[in-house]
Parts: C-alpha cells; sequence; structure tokens
C-alpha cells in the first residue's frame, strides 16, 4: 500500500511537474527551456528508490500522449524521460553521492553527471523521435535538441536540489522562528528583484546572484535551492513570454541567455551552499573537537590533580612514618647506647700490669639491635704474684644482664682474694647467682695462673674451653666441664690443672666468637684454631684484632663477644727486662717474673732464693728512696745471663735521699751478703745497682 | 690489690701457733705485724710463729722480727720462728743472723718440757 501510495504520489507529482514545463515551452509545445518532472524523477529515485521508474514511466508517457504524433513516439518519448533520469539515480550512487549536497563533490556530481550528461539520453531520444514522428522537421534537429537537453538538465538542476533540500527540514537543525523570518524575507527578495530584472529592458539578471549568495550563505541547501528555483521558474517564464531581456533576439539567443542564466543560478547556489556546509561542517568538528579536547584535558586534569593528591597524601604519610620510624631508631638507638655505656663500664678499663705476661683484650657489642649482652672479662692479681683470669657470659640481653654480670664479676674478685682456687670461686658463684630475685644462667671460665711456674687450674662451668697456643700446635682445655652457674639447684664443680709452656698463649673468648648461624660448634671451633694458629708469632694485641677481624662478621655483630688473649713471655735465653712503677705493690710482680727468668735458665732454687732477695732489696731501695714523695716515678729492671752469671741492673730515675734519712739499713748488706758483687753507681739522672752471681745451673724445674 | 700474705693462729699444747702464709716485703709488712699482734694474746707465754709457708721475706720482714721479739721480751712472752731447713726464706734468716735474737727451730715438734726438739745451732744452716 504504501509502495503504491507512493508509486501514485510520484506520478501525480511527475504528471503536475510537466504540466508546468509545458506552460513555458519555447518549441512548439512539447520542448520547454525547464523541465521539472526530470528533477522530479531523480528527485524521487534518491529519495524514495530506482523502484519508482514505472510512476515515472507512465506519467511520462500520460504527459507524452497528447503532444505527441501518436502513441508509440510518446511511448518512445516517455523511455527516454525515464532513462535519463535513472541513469543520473545509478551514475550518482557510483560516485557515492549524498543528497544532502553538502560537499563540493556533491555540487559538481549533480551538474556534471545528472544534469548535463545523463540528461543527453533524453534529449537525443526525443529530439530523434519529434524528427521521426514528423514533429519538427528535420533542420529544426539541433536546436531542438539543444532546448531539450538543457531544459532537462535545468530541470534536474532547479528541482531536483529543491526537492532533496525538503527532508533537511526535519533531518537536519531545526530553525530558529528569526531564521524562518529571514528565509521567508529573502525568498520574497529573490523573487521580488528576479521579477523586476525579468520585467526590465537592461541586463541585471546578474543582481539574483548577491541574493543567492546570502541564500547560500545563511541557508544552505534549504535556503539555495528555493531560492535558485524561483528565481529559475520567474527568469524562464519571462523568456517564454520575451519580456525584458527576453524580448529581442532569436530564440537561440533567448535560449542562450536563459539558460546561461539558470546554470548561472544553480551552480552559483548549489556549489555555495556545498562549500558553506562543508566549512561549517568543519568548523563544527573543530569545535566539536576542540570541546572534545576541552573536555578531555579537564578530565585528565582532573584525573591528574586527583593523582596528585593522591601521591600528596602518599607522601605526606610516607614522611610521617619515615618520622615515627626514626624517632623509634632514634629511642632504640638511645637505648643501646646507655646499655652499651653501662656493659663498658662494668668491664675492665684496663687490664693489670703483670710482669712476664702479655695482656689484651677485646669487647664488641652486637651491632644489629638493643640488645647488649652480658659478655664479660676480668683480670684479678692474686697473692704470690698469680692472676685470676676469668670469663663468662649471662644469658639474655639487656641492661638485666648486664646488671647481674656486673654483680657476678665484682663477687668473683671478692670469692677469689677469700680463696683463690678456682672451685671454691665458682662454688661461691654458684650460691650468689641462685639467691639472685632473677634466675639467671652464667656460664663462666676461671683461671688461676701462677707466671712465676706457668701453672694453670682451672674449672669451667658450662663456657666454651680456653684454647692453649703453643709452640707444637693448639689444645682446646676441654677438662673440669661443669654445668653452668645458676642452673642446678646443686651443683659440683671441677677443677683440673694445666702447665703452661713459656710462650705459649691462652685465649679465652665467648660463644660470640665461635657461633655463627648455619655453623657448627665445632667448626667455629676449629675455625678459630686454625686462625689463632695462623696469628700465632704476633703479640696478643694482633692476635685479638686478627680474631675479630676475621671471626666475626663486620657488618652485623649478632652477639656479642668478649675476647681475653694471656701470653707467656718467654726471655727464650735473652735478657730480662721490666720497666715497673716504683711502688711497693709492684715488688710482687718483679719477683714473680725474675722467678720465671731464672727457671728458664735452669737457676738452682738456692741461687733463685738469694737473687729473688737481693733483687728484691735493691728494688725495695728504689721504692722508698728513690722519688721521695713523688709518685710516679719508674724503675727498669734487666737481668743478663752470661755462662752461669747472673747479672742484674735496677735503674731509676730520681734523685736518693740523704743516707741519714734512711730507715733500716739492712738491704743493701743482705745483698752484699748473697751477691758476688754488688755496685751502686749514682748519677744526675739517676742510680743504678748493678750486681752479679755464679749460679749453679740444671736444678729440676 | 690483694694480699700477699695471710695470717692465723690457733692454741696449741702450751704455746700460741701463729702462721703465715705467702710472702713479706715492704707493701705489707706493717699489715702482716699488726695481724700478727692480733692473734697473739696477751697471756700466750710462749708464741710459735711458723714461717714454713712463707715463700719470700726481706729485710723489712727481718726487721718486723727483731720488733716482734724486742715487744714480746717486754710483756714476758717468748717468741721462737719455725724455718724449715728447705724453706726459701732460710737462706734470709740465716744471713742476718736472726736466730742469735729469735730461737729458729726447723719444726714445731716440742719435747714435753716445752723445748723445741728440733733447735739448733743456727749457725750450722749457713752453708746449706
Amino acid at each position: 500500500m504504501l509502495l503504491g501510495g507512493r508509486l501514485l504520489l510520484v506520478a501525480l507529482a511527475y504528471y503536475l511537474g510537466a504540466r508546468l514545463g509545458l506552460s513555458l515551452s519555447l518549441v512548439g509545445e512539447n520542448v520547454t527551456p525547464l523541465w521539472p518532472p526530470t528533477g522530479i524523477a531523480l528527485a524521487a529515485f534518491l529519495l524514495m528508490g530506482r523502484s519508482m521508474w514505472p510512476a515515472v514511466a507512465v506519467a511520462a508517457f500520460a504527459v507524452n500522449l497528447p503532444i505527441s504524433e501518436g502513441p508509440i513516439p510518446a511511448a518512445v518519448t516517455a523511455v527516454g524521460n525515464t532513462a535519463a533520469p535513472l541513469l543520473a539515480a545509478v551514475l550518482l550512487s557510483r560516485v557515492g553521492f549524498r543528497r544532502q549536497l553538502d560537499r563540493s563533490r556533491d555540487a559538481v556530481a549533480l551538474v556534471f553527471l545528472a544534469a548535463l550528461a545523463s540528461m543527453l539520453v533524453s534529449a537525443t531520444i526525443g529530439a530523434l523521435t519529434l524528427v521521426a514522428s514528423d514533429a519538427i522537421p528535420s533542420d529544426e534537429f539541433p536546436s531542438a535538441w539543444a532546448v531539450w537537453w538543457t531544459g532537462d538538465a535545468m530541470g534536474v538542476l532547479a528541482v531536483a536540489p529543491f526537492l532533496l533540500c525538503l527532508p533537511l527540514f526535519w533531518e537536519g537543525r531545526r530553525w530558529p522562528d528569526l531564521l524562518w523570518l529571514e528565509a521567508a524575507l529573502m525568498l520574497v527578495g529573490v523573487a521580488a528583484v528576479t521579477t523586476v530584472v525579468s520585467l526590465v529592458q537592461v541586463q541585471l539578471l546578474i543582481l539574483v546572484l548577491p541574493m543567492l549568495g546570502w541564500a547560500s550563505w545563511r541557508f544552505q541547501l534549504r535556503g539555495a535551492a528555493p531560492a535558485a528555483l524561483i528565481a529559475s521558474l520567474i527568469a524562464t517564464w519571462a523568456a517564454t513570454r520575451e519580456l525584458g531581456p527576453f524580448e529581442s533576439g532569436s530564440l537561440l539567443e533567448r535560449m542562450l541567455t536563459l539558460q546561461g542564466f539558470n546554470a548561472c543560478v544553480a551552480l552559483t547556489s548549489f556549489f555555495l551552499a556545498a562549500m558553506v556546509t562543508e566549512r561549517q561542517r568543519t568548523l563544527e568538528a573543530l569545535e566539536e573537537s576542540t570541546h572534545d579536547l576541552e573536555d578531555r584535558v579537564r578530565l585528565r586534569t582532573l584525573e591528574l590533580s586527583a593523582a596528585n593528591a593522591r601521591l600528596v597524601s602518599e607522601i605526606k604519610e610516607r614522611f610521617e612514618t619515615q618520622e615515627q620510624l626514626s624517632q623509634e631508631e632514634e629511642r632504640s638507638r638511645r637505648e643501646h647506647q646507655k646499655a652499651e655505656t653501662l656493659q663498658r663500664s662494668l668491664l675492665p678499663d684496663r687490664l693489670p700490669e703483670v710482669p712476664g705476661v702479655a695482656l689484651a683484650s677485646r669487647y664488641v657489642p652486637a651491632t644489629s639491635d638493643i640488645q647488649v649482652g652480658g659478655d664479660w672479662y676480668d683480670v684479678v692479681p692474686l697473692p704470690g704474684g698469680k692472676i685470676g683470669l676469668a670469663i663468662g657470659d649471662v644469658a639474655g640481653h639487656g641492661l638485666q644482664a648486664a646488671a647481674t654480670m656486673g654483680q657476678v664479676r665484682m663477687a668473683l674478685r671478692a670469692y677469689a682474694l677469700q680463696d683463690p682456687s678456682p672451685v671454691a670461686v665458682v662454688t661461691g658463684l654458684h650460691r650468689l647467682v641462685e639467691q639472685l630475685p632473677m634466675s639467671q644462667m652464667v656460664t663462666l671460665l676461671y683461671l688461676v695462673f701462677d707466671p712465676a711456674t706457668g701453672s694453670l687450674r682451672f674449672t669451667n662451668a658450662g663456657h666454651p674451653p680456653a684454647l692453649v697456643l703453643g709452640d707444637g700446635g693448639c689444645d682446646f682445655l676441654l677438662d673440669a666441664v661443669s654445668p653452668p652457674i645458676g642452673v642446678a639447684a646443686a651443683s659440683t664443680f671441677f677443677e683440673a690443672g694445666y702447665e703452661l709452656p713459656p710462650g705459649a698463649t691462652l685465649l679465652l673468648y665467648t660463644d660470640g666468637l665461635v657461633e655463627r648461624r648455619g655453623v657448627s660448634i665445632q667448626e667455629g671451633l676449629d675455625r678459630l684454631s686454625s686462625e689463632a694458629l695462623c696469628q700465632f708469632d704476633g703479640d696478643v694485641e694482633a692476635l685479638c684484632d686478627h680474631l675479630i677481624s676475621v671471626m666475626l662478621d663486620q657488618d652485623t655483630v649478632s652477639d656479642d663477644t668478649a675476647l681475653l688473649a694471656m701470653r707467656l713471655l718467654t726471655t727464650s735465653g735473652g735478657p730480662l727486662r721490666l720497666t715497673v712503677p716504683a711502688e711497693p705493690r709492684q715488688l710482687a710482680q718483679v719477683r714473680s717474673a725474675l722467678r720465671l727468668w731464672l727457671r728458664e735458665h735452669g737457676v738452682a732454687r738456692e741461687d733463685e732464693n738469694e737473687i729473688l732477695v737481693a733483687c728484691g732489696e735493691a728494688c725495695a731501695n728504689v721504692v722508698q728512696h728513690a722519688y721521695g714523695v713523688a709518685a710516679g716515678g719508674l724503675m727498669d729492671i734487666e737481668g743478663v745471663w752470661s755462662e752461669g752469671t747472673i747479672e742484674l741492673s735496677i735503674r731509676d730515675r730520681g734523685q736518693w735521699r740523704p743516707p741519714g734519712e734512711r730507715e733500716g739499713g739492712w738491704g743493701l748488706q743482705l745483698v752484699q751478703a748473697v751477691m758476688d758483687s754488688v755496685d751502686v753507681e749514682t748519677k744526675a739522672d739517676g742510680t743504678v745497682i748493678r750486681m752479679r752471681r755464679r749460679v749453679q745451673v740444671g736444678a729440676e724445674r | 690489690m690483694t694480699e700477699l700474705a695471710s695470717v692465723d693462729a690457733q692454741d696449741l699444747q702450751g704455746f700460741r701457733w701463729v702462721r703465715v702464709h705467702g710472702e713479706i716485703d715492704i707493701s705489707n709488712t706493717d699489715r702482716v705485724t699488726e695481724q700478727i699482734s692480733k692473734a697473739v694474746p696477751h697471756d700466750a707465754s710462749l708464741v710459735v710463729l711458723d714461717l714454713s709457708g712463707t715463700t719470700y721475706l726481706d729485710s723489712s720482714g727481718i726487721s718486723m722480727l727483731f720488733r716482734l721479739a724486742e715487744r714480746l721480751r717486754y710483756q714476758r712472752q717468748t717468741l721462737r720462728l719455725v724455718v724449715p731447713a728447705k724453706a726459701p726464706i732460710r737462706g734470709v734468716i740465716e744471713l742476718t743472723r736472726v736466730s742469735q735474737v729469735i730461737p729458729v727451730q726447723d719444726d714445731i715438734q716440742f719435747s714435753p718440757g716445752g723445748q723445741a726438739q728440733g733447735a739448733h745451732d743456727p749457725t750450722e744452716g749457713l752453708t746449706d
């Protein structure tokens, strides 16, 4: 039904358009300079599809029948009239024609393909039919063909765009009322101007063009097409009536003038409209992309500022966390320092000077945390020139362990003075630790050493064994091992002995030196003994440094470590050289060193005892008389062994008090009694007592 | 500094037995003297100072012995010394002729009459 209605509508429109066209004919009744039906047919094919051709064919036949020389010429003409717009529609669709006529190429296609090229078909068929049916003489063919062709072409150019623009009113952008008013004004203007210029004698048709420019500029196709149609219709009407500019001249001249005008109108309006539309579209696209860009920029800016805000807050958070962390670190560092200071203050600030013995110690605190260990060591001078050596480890870390360590260390000194035997000292400490409010486990290795004889007595309460480094290699002191102090209620401790050969080194250490994650204790002990042997010829200070550097991880010391090394100095046939403060309490140490030296040379005991007395008297004289009330003086003791003779010299750098002020007097007499010769040499810078005695050698050591 | 010497005392049959262990030099003579004085009651008529455990004795120690003997004599108390023949200090004791002032014996074995059996002429030991 819809199709039928459409066909009927198209046929009706074609027929009416034909009647209008015929009313404007220039040649006879059937050749007109403006043939609207062709434009109507093309518009119908473009808007409703090429299936509309039967309506066009029928209507064309109906139009031509009364003005043709019979049904056959009418039918042939109708075929031409149908075929021409059909061909135009096909060609246009081939080149991608847009009926909105909004691109220049659409205007070009409409003018050249649809109007000028396709209409050759209808003009040729129609003109030939006119000649063949004897409607016109054959010499009129060229002008008839020309009129037909231009008429059809003008029909396409004037009418088709008008019809094609109609759907745009509801498809395109709506016009505001003011624009409608302007359009109406424009159309009236176009009509008025065209009418005026078509009626006056002077050639003023060109004045219509500005009006068309207005139409195209302001309304594009929707204004240009109606304006062009009106202008063409009026001009054509004027031409058929031979009015104004068309009043004079031949038919051909009038045709040329009219078609020239119409072509100008059509081309001007459509090209201008298409260009303006194109430009507008470009502008719109530009504007749209600008908007789009702006939107995107806005969006991106929002995103960026959101991200920025997030970043700022993250940075702030991180900064605060960092701040907190560094405060924590600072606090724990301070605690660590405090505990470490305490720990260090509880360790001996310096080791006692023991003649004949070299001592060195190290304490390395743990680095990794606030932990401060309870590692400690001590060297206690004992009666008879002996020394007590202790090294221990209070289980646990921190201030508590350090405090316990301090108590244990002081208690050890007290017990050692009461009864220096190792078992007695360790047993006493065990009783003490048991009574501490906080239960504590303490490992302890305690040794009593007699430098004069080289003998060691020791008790080991759960501590890593001492290492002895001698000429023949090394030896761990594995005897006399008992449980740690403070573990079992009733502990029994054992004591063992060891003879330290001259020149040997005794090494005491805590577990931090040999314990390492992922390494067995045995491996640690093996490593310690091999590393210590490497360094055996060096002094004890170098030994300690070497062991610390190779046994401990330099970056992180996980457990604190204490190290105490003692080397029994050997003179190995060489002279004895001692320099000690001239103080009473040094005398025992001097005797101890001298005794050791004499025994090394195998001096008989009787000789030893008397030489000790002689040296002791000489030194006591220095202590009592050389420096007066001034403290801090030193004395040098030198012993030289030469072929069974001992030569001793005791030197001071003081001023002796006059003999009258001296007490006693036994001293020098005693020295002279026991020594073979005694010389006293007093100089400005001090006094030297030199004495010698032949001795017996080969006594048991 | 720890003590070089220690002093202990007890009553044996008829005498006060005072032992000194360790070494005696100028650093501790005063202190040892004081300890010995404390260890000797006024009613002890015989005091035996046993130096068997004394490993070193210098001239200040000898002076101390003489002063001690003199003081006890004022108090009607008798002092004897025990210095074994093999003791390290035997040489000094003999060289300084302590036995001329204070009887010196090898050990603390006494005759029932209160006389020390081991008493001998101190000059004998000079060539020991």
